[in-house]
C-alpha cells in the first residue's frame, strides 16, 4: 500500500540544480541517502529533507561524520537491496576514494548513485580536480548534466545504469549546475525500489586478491558493455547541422555555454555541436568516426581532458592537450566564446577583462570566532598557526591562520611544525579547527599528536553547527538530517578519551576567562612542554536559529585615540574608520551586540549606548 | 526575453530576489534561468546572481548582455556593470540622487523606517517598472509577496515594495 504522497505530478517548479537532483532521487525510489555538507553540493540532502517531510517518503536520510562513512552506508543500503546515493563536493570523494574504488570491482546490490559536485574556478573550493577523472580511475560511469532539468533526467538515469550493470555510477553537477534555478518538470515521488535481501557470498562481498582479479575482469567487461551499448556513451547533436567540416565536442555545464554562444551568432550556424551525456565511458569507435569525418573537431569541457584523452587519435582535435583551451580555471561564456572564435576563424573584438574590486568575506559580526583568534593572535603573537577548513580560515583576515590544506590538517601539521627539528618564530604552534571539521577528520590527527608527544596548543572552535555550509547536524548536535532526535557525541568525553591531558571549555565572549585557558594551555604545551592542550571556545553560531542575538548596541565614545586596534586586530565587519570625519564608527544594522570589542579597546572608548528593546 | 544581474553584499536577499521572479516566471509559463553565489563569499562578501528569461541553456549572462543590474550595494555596480549592455540600466540602492540610466533609492533607509532592514531588496523591486518590455509586471509581483507564508512578512513586503514604486514613479515625472 502506497504511503508516498504524490505533489501533483508533471508539475513544473523553479528549482535549483541541487533540488532537481533531490528530486531525481525521490523519483527513482531512493531508499536511502548519505552526505557530508560542501559547497556546491550541500542543498541536496536539505532539498531531501524537504520531500521526505512534504511527501511522508520513507526515505531514510543522514549527514555522515565524513564522506567516506557517507559512501560505506550507502553502499552498505545497495547490499542490503536498496538504492542509495551518496552525495558530497569533489574533495570530499578524495575522502571516500577508498571504499568508491573498492566498490567498482565489487559492484553493487540496489542501484548506487554517487553524486560529486564539482567546482572549476575554483570559487569554495581547495582544487579544481575534475571528478570524471576519477570516474574513470575507479572506472565507473560518469553522468555530466549541463542544466538542473538534466540533472533530474540524470540521476534517474544513473539508478537505472547502475542496476542494469550492478556498478556504481557518479553523477557530476559543476557549480554551474549545482547553483542555477530553472523551470524542471517534475514527475511523482516513487516508493523504494528494492531488489530483494542481501545474500552472502564471501567470494564476492569479501572477496580476497585472488578473487578481486576476477571481479577486475568482470568490471572491465561492464564499462566496455556501457560504451558499446548505452546511447548516453554516443556524442547527440545539439545543434547545428550534420554536414560541417568543423564540429564542437563538449559535456556537462559548460555545453550550455557552448550552446548559446553558437546559436547566438549566426557566423556560427554552420557548426555542429555534439554533447556526451556520460564522457566516461564513451564510445570511442562512434566518437572517430565523427572526428574522421572533420577537417577539425574542437573538444571543450570542464576540468579536465576526460573526453578528449579518450580518442583514439588526435591528430585533428584541438583542446586542453593541444593548447587550444586554457589549462586551468572555469571555462566562462568569455572565455568558451574566445575559443570558439579561434577555432573557427571568425574575427572578433578581444574583449577587455572588467576590474573587480571584490569585497572579501569576512567573519559575521558578532561570530564566536573572532573573539578566539583575537586573544590566539594576542597571546601568541609569534607563533605558527595551522588552520582548517571552515568559516575559521577567514582567521586569516585577523591574522590567526598561517595554513589551510584539507579537512582535519590543521592538527595534522602542528604536530609536523612541532616535531620539526627546524623551528619557526618562537617555535609554538597554535592549530585552529571547527566542530565539525574536528569529527570529520581531526580525531586521527588528535590521537595521533597525544600518542606522539606533539607539543601545542590545540582551539577547537564549536558553534555546535556546521555553518559555512548552511547549519547542517554535527555528531556533538541533538538533531538528525530530517529533524528527528540525535544521540549526542561528548566532545570532552571524545577528546579525553584521546589521552588529552589539559582541556578547557569557555565562552569565547568571556574576555577574561578565554585569556585564562589560552594563556593555561600555553603554560602547559609550550613552557612546561608536557603535550597537546585543547581549549574549546563554545558559542553557537551567530546565524543559527539557538543563537541568542543581544539587543544591546554599542558606541564609540571620545575617548577613541584612533589607535585601530578595534579595525586591524579585531576586524569586525561592524566597526568601520569613517575618513571624512576621521573617527571610528560602529553600524547598527550589522553589530550583533557580542560586545566583545568594549573589552578590546585600550582606551575604553566603546560603552553599551543603547538597548533595542 | 530579459536579462537581469543582481548584485550586492552576501546576506542582503539577492537569492530571495532570484527566487522571487524565477517563481513568477515559472508560474506564468516562461523558460527561466538563473545562477547565484553561495558558499564562503555569503560571509560579506560579493554576491551576484544571473537570471534570464528567454531561450537560453547557459545560466550566466555574458558581458555587455544584461538589461539591467538591481545593486544592493553602491560599491557592487562597479564590479558588475560590465554585465550590462550599452542601453541597459541600473536601480541602485543609495542616498544619491539618480543620474541618466542610474536610477537611484535610498533603500536601506526606507527598510529602517518600515521595521525590517532586509526589506532593502523588495524595494528596489519597485524600479522593475521602468523596464518596458519585462515579462513580469508590478500585478504580478504584488500577487506573489502576498501569497506569503507569514501574514506580518507579507504586509511588511507590500509596504517596502509600494515605497519602492512611490520613488519610482517620483522620478519618472
Amino acid at each position: 500500500m502506497s504511503t508516498v504522497k504524490n505533489d501533483s505530478p508533471d508539475l513544473i517548479r523553479f528549482l535549483m540544480g541541487n533540488e532537481a537532483i533531490a528530486r531525481g532521487i525521490i523519483e527513482s525510489g531512493c531508499a536511502l541517502a548519505s552526505a557530508y555538507p560542501g559547497t556546491p553540493s550541500s542543498e541536496v540532502m536539505e532539498s531531501l529533507t524537504r520531500w521526505k517531510k512534504e511527501l511522508s517518503h520513507p526515505i531514510y536520510l543522514e549527514w555522515s561524520i565524513n564522506e567516506k562513512v557517507a559512501f560505506e552506508v550507502a553502499y552498505g543500503a545497495s547490499l542490503a537491496g536498496s538504492r542509495s546515493a551518496v552525495i558530497m563536493k569533489m574533495v570530499g570523494l578524495n575522502v571516500a576514494s577508498d571504499p568508491l574504488l573498492s566498490a567498482a570491482y565489487l559492484g553493487v546490490r540496489g542501484g548506487l548513485v554517487v553524486i560529486v559536485a564539482d567546482d572549476p574556478g575554483p570559487h569554495s573550493s581547495q582544487t579544481e580536480q575534475d571528478s570524471r577523472f576519477f570516474a574513470w580511475f575507479a572506472k565507473v560511469p560518469v553522468y555530466d548534466p549541463s542544466s538542473p532539468a538534466e540533472a533530474l533526467s540524470m540521476t534517474r538515469r544513473a539508478f537505472e545504469l547502475s542496476e542494469k550493470y550492478h556498478i556504481p555510477v557518479m553523477l557530476r553537477p559543476c557549480l554551474r549546475v549545482c547553483h542555477a534555478r530553472q523551470n524542471v518538470n517534475m514527475a511523482g515521488p516513487l516508493e523504494p525500489v528494492n531488489v530483494g535481501p542481501f545474500e552472502k557470498n564471501w567470494t564476492k562481498w569479501a572477496a580476497t586478491p585472488k578473487f578481486r582479479l576476477v571481479l577486475h575482469g568482470e568490471l572491465n567487461d561492464k564499462i566496455r558493455n556501457i560504451s558499446l551499448e548505452e546511447s548516453d556513451s554516443q556524442p547527440l547533436r545539439i545543434s547545428g547541422p550534420k554536414e560541417s567540416p568543423l564540429a564542437i565536442i563538449t559535456s556537462g555545464s559548460v555545453s550550455a555555454h557552448v550552446k548559446d554562444i553558437v546559436d547566438a551568432d549566426s557566423r556560427l550556424s554552420e557548426i555542429p555541436v555534439y554533447k556526451v551525456d556520460t564522457p566516461y565511458p564513451v564510445n570511442q569507435k562512434v566518437l572517430q568516426e565523427l572526428i574522421d569525418s572533420k577537417t577539425q573537431t574542437l573538444v571543450i569541457e570542464e576540468t579536465y581532458p576526460v573526453l578528449e584523452l579518450q580518442l583514439i587519435n588526435k591528430t585533428k582535435v584541438r583542446g586542453r592537450i593541444s593548447g587550444h583551451v586554457p589549462q586551468q580555471g572555469e571555462l566562462t561564456p568569455e572565455v568558451v566564446e574566445r575559443i570558439i572564435m579561434n577555432f573557427s576563424g571568425v574575427e572578433t573584438e578581444e574583449s577587455v577583462s572588467p576590474t573587480i574590486r571584490a569585497r572579501r568575506p569576512s567573519l559575521c559580526a558578532g561570530c564566536p570566532h573572532r573573539p578566539a583568534f583575537f586573544m590566539i593572535k594576542k597571546l601568541f603573537s609569534e607563533s605558527i598557526f595551522t588552520g582548517d577548513i571552515g568559516c575559521y580560515t577567514l582567521g586569516v583576515n585577523l591574522g590567526a591562520v598561517d595554513t589551510c590544506l584539507c579537512m582535519g590538517a590543521s592538527i595534522g601539521m602542528a604536530s609536523g611544525f612541532a616535531h620539526a627539528t627546524n623551528k619557526t618564530n618562537d617555535g609554538h604552534v597554535v592549530a585552529t579547527i571547527g566542530d565539525s571539521t574536528f569529527f570529520h577528520a581531526g580525531v586521527p590527527a588528535l590521537i595521533n599528536a597525544v600518542h606522539t608527544g606533539a607539543n601545542f596548543v590545540l582551539v577547537l572552535m564549536d558553534n555546535n553547527i556546521t555553518a559555512m555550509t548552511g547549519g547542517q547536524p554535527t555528531p556533538a548536535t541533538n538533531f538528525l538530517a530530517d529533524g528527528a532526535p540525535a544521540v549526542q557525541v561528548d566532545m570532552e568525553k571524545l577528546i579525553r578519551g584521546c589521552g588529552v591531558k589539559s582541556l578547557d571549555v569557555v565562552d569565547p565572549y568571556n574576555y577574561r576567562a578565554l585569556e585564562e585557558a589560552l594563556s593555561k594551555a600555553k603554560l602547559f604545551s609550550h613552557e612546561k612542554k608536557s603535550g597537546v592542550s585543547v581549549v574549546i571556545t563554545r558559542r553557537d553560531c551567530i546565524r543559527s536559529s539557538s543563537s541568542s542575538i543581544s539587543n544591546i548596541r554599542f558606541q564609540v565614545g571620545e575617548n577613541c585615540d584612533r589607535c585601530m586596534t578595534c579595525i586591524r586586530d579585531l576586524e569586525c565587519p561592524a566597526i568601520s574608520f569613517v575618513k571624512q570625519e576621521k573617527i571610528v564608527r560602529i553600524d547598527l544594522d550589522l553589530c550583533s551586540g557580542c560586545g566583545f570589542c568594549v573589552d578590546v579597546c585600550p582606551s575604553q572608548a566603546i560603552a553599551a549606548w543603547r538597548n533595542l528593546t | 526575453m530579459t536579462q537581469m544581474i543582481l548584485c550586492g553584499r552576501g546576506g542582503q536577499g539577492i537569492v530571495f530576489l532570484t527566487r522571487l521572479l524565477g517563481d513568477i516566471a515559472t508560474e506564468k509559463g516562461l523558460n527561466v534561468i538563473s545562477s547565484e553565489t553561495h558558499g564562503m563569499a555569503v560571509r560579506g562578501g560579493s554576491v551576484n546572481s544571473h537570471l534570464k528569461i528567454g531561450p537560453f541553456s547557459s545560466p550566466l549572462i555574458r558581458w555587455g548582455q544584461a538589461d539591467c543590474l538591481i545593486s544592493l550595494d553602491s560599491s557592487e555596480t562597479f564590479n558588475n556593470k560590465h554585465f550590462l549592455k550599452k542601453d541597459g540600466v541600473v536601480f541602485e540602492n543609495s542616498p544619491t540622487p539618480s543620474e541618466s540610466d542610474l536610477y537611484r533609492v535610498d533603500a536601506t533607509d526606507i527598510a529602517r523606517s518600515i521595521g525590517r532592514i532586509q526589506l532593502e531588496n523588495v524595494v528596489l523591486l519597485g524600479f522593475s517598472i521602468f523596464l518596458s518590455n519585462f515579462e513580469i509586471s508590478l500585478e504580478d509581483i504584488k500577487r506573489k509577496l502576498s501569497g506569503g507564508s507569514r501574514h506580518v512578512t507579507s504586509e511588511q513586503n507590500l509596504v517596502a515594495l509600494k515605497a519602492g514604486v512611490r520613488v519610482a514613479q517620483a522620478l519618472i515625472q
